[in-house]
């Protein structure tokens, strides 16, 4: 192959030159080139090599279903060279060829290819099983594919979301009118064209068809209301017409993924020219007439020096013309429409030598061109629910029954001059618009944040297009001859034979059983060859057969593509900068990035024990509850009571589900008249609100309580340690004595400066201690206030790790950590809050089951050590002694630094819950240790002197 | 009393001039109505669920049917939640240091948010003075449509929590349309 000189008709730029390698040879291509073109005009025949003989293969279609056309480009594998538009330095090469293309080992595999058969693998493969290890090394060194490079840097995919009231799926002539028909309506319309120009088939044809191929372009981007995507591919439809389009052009992205909700959507992918199965008909120099006029009209390369044509359409017949055109040698034009016919492709490895044709005439020729017919890429209508039937005289498949709101046209409704096509299009389009107006109206109508509409919507516009006639065409699908039929699986007319005698009569399972039409391609070339080979097997028409059903995607997407921008939402509490500054090492727990120590967590619970500490506890869940019956609610979800709770006050609850299980628990404080503030754990927020509307919505409609989530609306600090009330009276005109101010009792006012602050005396480190909640625009002013005023006190931040040794050192539990699925209120021990007198609350029936009978529910107790220097680690498992029979596990272990030993809670079984009994804790290394059941959940100041001061 | 502190924390080079930008917005007074749509204080807000309209110097969006957002200055926004009847069960919570709140002007805002939010933002179905509440980049934030001028803009509210982040997913989207940050 090589360039010809400059045409009319080329898309090529030669003012701008393109230098990339090819398998590390330096080639030359121009813009405007795809990477195959450039390749082709350099004179390589040989592009790749087939999957599973290793074959070599020249281009068959030169576009993007190639399946010969895959190459590696740079640290991109699977790119497909007849599509992806050349670039300036880019490094081409081969894929899965050892130790060259031209010289590829693997190509012993032909030598054996009768034992390769349909099926080869699952029969050989399958036992013994043990063997599947080693087979599976081997294998893996056939697979086909490029070089995935796993230190590659990720590059930026994009997602965007649409609304256009039609999407175009085909941006060739019929694409093209149907869009100027919609948008002449006021349709905002979405032009979808997979290739990297308007135009379809026009392009590669006439001077006339690309004249029109131009002026139809223009009005398409010169029209407000349409949006044109090139390089772009609708591939997927799904429900309500969410049609998924792949977008490959975007400037700053690689690519996109658009997810389009079109009210119409017209389908309009022209046609797909098929190959025709005969021997040899992989050779190099075999190619379809599209692809003979696709380069020598964009591209301006010659495909060949002695050419064989056979043709049974137009597309054939102008290959002849284009060929001439191009100097090549046209030796013999077969006819397949008076009965001419291809027998065989014979030659060496890298090229056609000889056509032998159906008359037994041998021809000397290096170049094949075939125009056998078309396969109708029906994918977007099979999604929508079509089964397309199969019409013998057009011999190719058309939609049977789609959706109002899909519109097919172009050769996927029939055929027609260029002006038909136009006409048929332009009204489909229009239509599309009038449904798509249609469908707006109801949207409208059921959308209150709407325009109003004047109108109810009516009746869906009929369809009073004309349709397109449908040509005759011989049906051309295997010659006399066994040949490929699925080039990227290496699937021949023979294995389906071979597969059909099997017993493998279904087409859908002998495309599963063989793999035809599961590559890259996606059956766009191979279908209906494997069912024009399958109905010849079983002696029945294709009708009879069926045809698959197409799944998206309709072209393969990049996995980027459908990951899309990766959205993933981090809160931060209003103290996090200071956070930052100081390094503290963050901390993910669930969205929340929160500090988990400032360098030493040990020092930090010293501090807090001896002197006073700062946490930053914003996450912790926080609800306002405001209303008369807000006692009634928190009576139904707590499990103790809170009638009596007086203004100031704050209690601690305990939240089941219907089963009994603990689901959550914390503090809520009776604020003022009919207001209260309830605190949940930080992962619990959003399902206590949940919860408690789930009450209020369906069970008790009448209660009058609105529960607002707050939690960010306050920054949340808790000072802890001895010398808190010290550093806090410094800053509060609240009268913090412990008269005036005791333990669970809650406080309103101004702090460091700044009103409505709200603060209640408890503690999750068994401290003395202040939870401050202060408005989030002012939480970091407060903090550094704080630690400004408290600086001669000691005061210093602790972060969640140290809380979650103090917290331990007390024995009190958290919920998700301590509890899990199957706890049951019992087993924390806390039957004392369970108020079974009570109307009524979430999981008291059965909860009324479990006080009667705890003795098979497991026991959450302190656990120490027999050796205080041994952590065991947490989910370490408790079992019986000299036995495998668990008892239990370890739910909590810390180092203490306050006690200077390993601290433990666990959940046993109720039989090792006394205090006292002696443990056997499996390590994770294997080993056993012994530990012993304390008395008391705290392992420090269990009375709570401390806090109480 | 300090100075109320944004979640946007970071510093970005300003853009005032730019015909699309993102403002921080934070700020602004916010209160939270809930009333029953009978009730006396719904009659007052006087707009029904996804609607909004500007009224005494403040932005009244119907965020949910029962819950309405006043938005404004806070004399303004204290004056006019004052005036809401109390009649019935009513609450009215303050918002402004819950919520993030910025605002995003300029043609092409629309194709910013299609970026980050699956909602239809065509004049029919999300008109000036619209509210919606929708997931921006997986968080969620009711949005109201509030052209100024002839420049179509919205109001963007979210969890405090998340304004860092969600600021700086709006900026990436508004990447490509070259969109600023104004003061």
């Amino acid at each position: 192959m090589i360039r010809l000189p400059q045409q009319s008709s080329e898309v090529i730029d030669r003012g701008a030159p393109l230098r990339f390698t090819w398998n590390d040879k330096p080639v030359t291509g121009f813009a405007g080139d795809t990477i195959a073109s450039a390749i082709a005009a350099s004179g390589t025949r040989i592009f790749a090599r087939s999957m599973k003989y290793h074959r070599p293969r020249g281009l068959l279609t030169a576009d993007f279903w190639d399946p010969n056309g895959f190459v590696q480009v740079g640290d991109d594998p699977n790119v497909r060279a007849g599509h992806r538009l050349l670039e300036n330095g880019m490094d081409v090469s081969a894929q899965n060829v050892w130790p060259s293309l031209d010289y590829d080992i693997k190509a012993a595999n032909g030598v054996v290819g009768r034992f390769l058969t349909a099926g080869f693998y699952y029969k050989t493969f399958m036992k013994p099983a043990s063997l599947w290890p080693t087979y599976e090394k081997v294998l893996a060194q056939f697979a086909p594919g490029g070089k995935v490079d796993l230190s590659s840097p990720p590059r930026y995919h994009d997602k965007r979301y649409a609304h256009p009231d039609v999407v175009v799926a085909g941006g060739g002539p019929a694409g093209m009118a149907a869009a100027l028909g919609a948008a002449l309506e006021g349709a905002r319309v979405m032009l979808v064209e997979h290739n990297h120009h308007l135009g379809g088939h026009l392009l590669w044809g006439t001077d006339e068809d690309r004249a029109a191929a131009a002026t139809l372009a223009e009005q398409c981007e010169a029209a407000e209301n349409i949006e044109v995507l090139l390089n772009s591919t609708v591939t997927g439809r799904y429900e309500d017409n969410w049609c998924a389009i792949a977008q490959r052009s975007h400037d700053k992205a690689v690519e996109r993924l658009i997810k389009a909700r079109a009210k119409t959507l017209v389908v309009a992918p022209g046609l797909i020219e098929r190959p025709y199965v005969f021997a040899g008909n992989d050779k190099p120099g075999v190619m379809l007439a599209g692809a003979a006029r696709r380069l020598i009209n964009m591209y301006s390369v010659k495909p060949g020096e002695r050419a064989v044509v056979l043709t049974a359409n137009a597309e054939g017949d102008q290959a002849v013309d284009a060929l001439e055109r191009a100097g090549v040698d046209v030796v013999a034009v077969v006819d397949a429409r008076t009965g001419g016919n291809v027998i065989a492709a014979h030659g060496g490895a890298k090229s056609v030598e000889e056509v032998e044709l159906g008359d037994g005439r041998k021809i000397e020729a290096d170049l094949l061109i075939t125009a056998v017919g078309w396969t109708a890429p029906t994918s977007l209508l099979n999604l929508a629910g079509d089964r397309p039937e199969y019409d013998p005289v057009a011999a190719r498949f058309f939609s049977s029954k789609v959706p109002d709101n899909i519109l097919v046209a172009g050769g996927l409704a029939g055929d027609g001059s260029l002006d038909e096509l136009l006409i048929h299009g332009t009204a489909t389009g229009e239509l599309a618009a009038r449904r798509a107006s249609h469908v707006a109206a109801t949207l409208q109508s059921l959308t209150p944040r709407a325009e109003s509409i004047a109108a109810p919507a009516g009746d869906m516009p009929a369809d009073n297009r004309n349709p397109l006639a449908r040509d005759n065409h011989p049906e051309l699908h295997r010659s006399t001859t066994h040949g490929i039929v699925d080039y990227s699986e290496d699937v021949g007319s023979k294995d389906l034979f071979a597969a059909a005698k099997e017993g493998y009569d279904s087409v859908e399972l002998i495309k599963r059983f063989t793999t035809a039409t599961m590559g890259p391609a996606q059956g766009k070339l191979e279908t209906v060859n494997t069912v024009a080979v399958l109905a010849e097997a079983r002696g029945e028409t294709i009708s009879e057969v069926g045809t698959t059903v197409w799944r998206p995607p309709y072209a393969p997407v990049t996995l980027g593509a459908l990951g899309g921008r990766i959205f993933e939402p981090v809160r931060v509490s209003s103290i996090q900068p200071w956070h930052e500054a100081q390094r503290a090492k963050p901390i993910l727990a669930g969205q929340w990035i929160r500090p988990e120590h400032y360098g030493n967590p040990a020092a930090e619970v010293r501090n807090v024990r001896e002197n006073v500490g700062l946490i930053d506890v914003s996450p912790l869940g926080k609800l306002d509850l405001r209303g008369p019956d807000v006692p009634k609610l928190l009576e139904q979800l707590y499990t103790n009571k809170w009638q009596k709770l007086p203004v100031g006050g704050v209690r601690y609850g305990v939240m089941c589900a219907e089963d009994g299980i603990v689901m959550d628990d914390g503090v809520t404080a009776h604020l003022g008249d009919d207001h209260y503030l309830m605190t949940t754990t930080s992962s619990g927020a959003a399902r206590v609100w949940e919860w408690a509307e789930n009450w209020l919505q369906t069970e008790h409609p009448d209660w009058k309580v609105h529960v607002t989530p707050v939690t960010t609306a306050f920054t949340s600090i808790n000072v802890a340690g001895p010398k808190s009330r010290q550093l806090v009276s410094r800053l509060t005109d609240v009268d913090l004595t412990p008269d005036s101010f005791g333990y669970m009792q809650v406080r309103q006012g101004t702090v460091a400066g700044v009103d409505d602050c709200i603060m209640w005396r408890i503690g999750f480190t068994g401290e003395l201690s202040y939870e401050i909640h202060v408005p989030s625009g002012h939480g970091l002013h407060v903090w550094e206030q704080l630690l400004a005023e408290g600086d001669d006190l000691g005061v210093k931040p602790f972060g969640l790790e140290a809380q979650r040794i103090m917290r331990l050192e007390k024995g009190h539990f958290i919920v998700g950590q301590d509890t899990d699925g199957l706890t049951k209120m019992p087993t924390v021990g806390l039957n004392g809050l369970i108020k079974l007198d009570k109307d009524d609350f979430a999981g008291k029936a059965e909860l009324s089951y479990a006080l009667a009978d705890d003795s098979g529910l497991p026991k959450l107790v302190a656990i120490q050590t027999a050796d205080p220097s041994i952590v065991p680690e947490e989910a370490s498992q408790i079992v019986r002694a000299g036995t495998n029979e668990i008892l239990g596990r370890i739910t909590s272990s810390r180092m203490s630094p306050t006690l200077k030993r390993s601290i433990c809670l666990g959940q046993v079984a109720s039989e090792a819950a006394a205090p006292g009994t002696t443990l056997t804790v499996v390590m994770t290394t294997g080993e056993r240790i012994t530990a012993k059941v304390m008395e008391h959940h705290a392992h420090f100041d269990p009375e709570g002197e401390r806090l109480r001061v | 009393m300090s100075d109320f502190a944004s979640s946007v924390t970071k510093t970005y080079p300003e853009a005032a001039d730019a015909a699309l930008t993102l403002t921080d917005v934070s700020a602004t007074a916010k209160t939270l109505i809930r009333a029953d749509i009978t009730a006396a204080a719904a009659q007052d807000l006087g707009v029904a669920f996804g609607a909004s309209r500007v009224v005494d110097g403040t932005l009244v969006a119907a965020t949910r049917p029962t819950e309405w957002v006043v938005l404004g200055p806070e004399p303004q926004v204290a004056a006019y939640v004052a005036a809401v009847s109390d009649a019935g069960h009513v609450s009215k919570v303050d918002f402004t240091h819950g919520r993030a709140l910025f605002r995003i002007t300029g043609a092409d805002a629309a194709k910013v948010l299609e970026k980050v939010c699956s909602i239809d933002w065509a004049d029919n179905m999300m008109p000036d003075g619209a509210v919606v509440s929708a997931s921006l980049a997986k968080v969620t934030c009711d949005i109201i449509r509030n052209d100024v001028g002839d420049a179509r803009s919205y109001f963007i509210m979210s969890d405090r929590s998340s304004g860092q982040y969600l600021f700086d997913a709006i900026l990436d989207a508004g990447d490509e349309f070259n969109m600023g940050v104004a003061p």
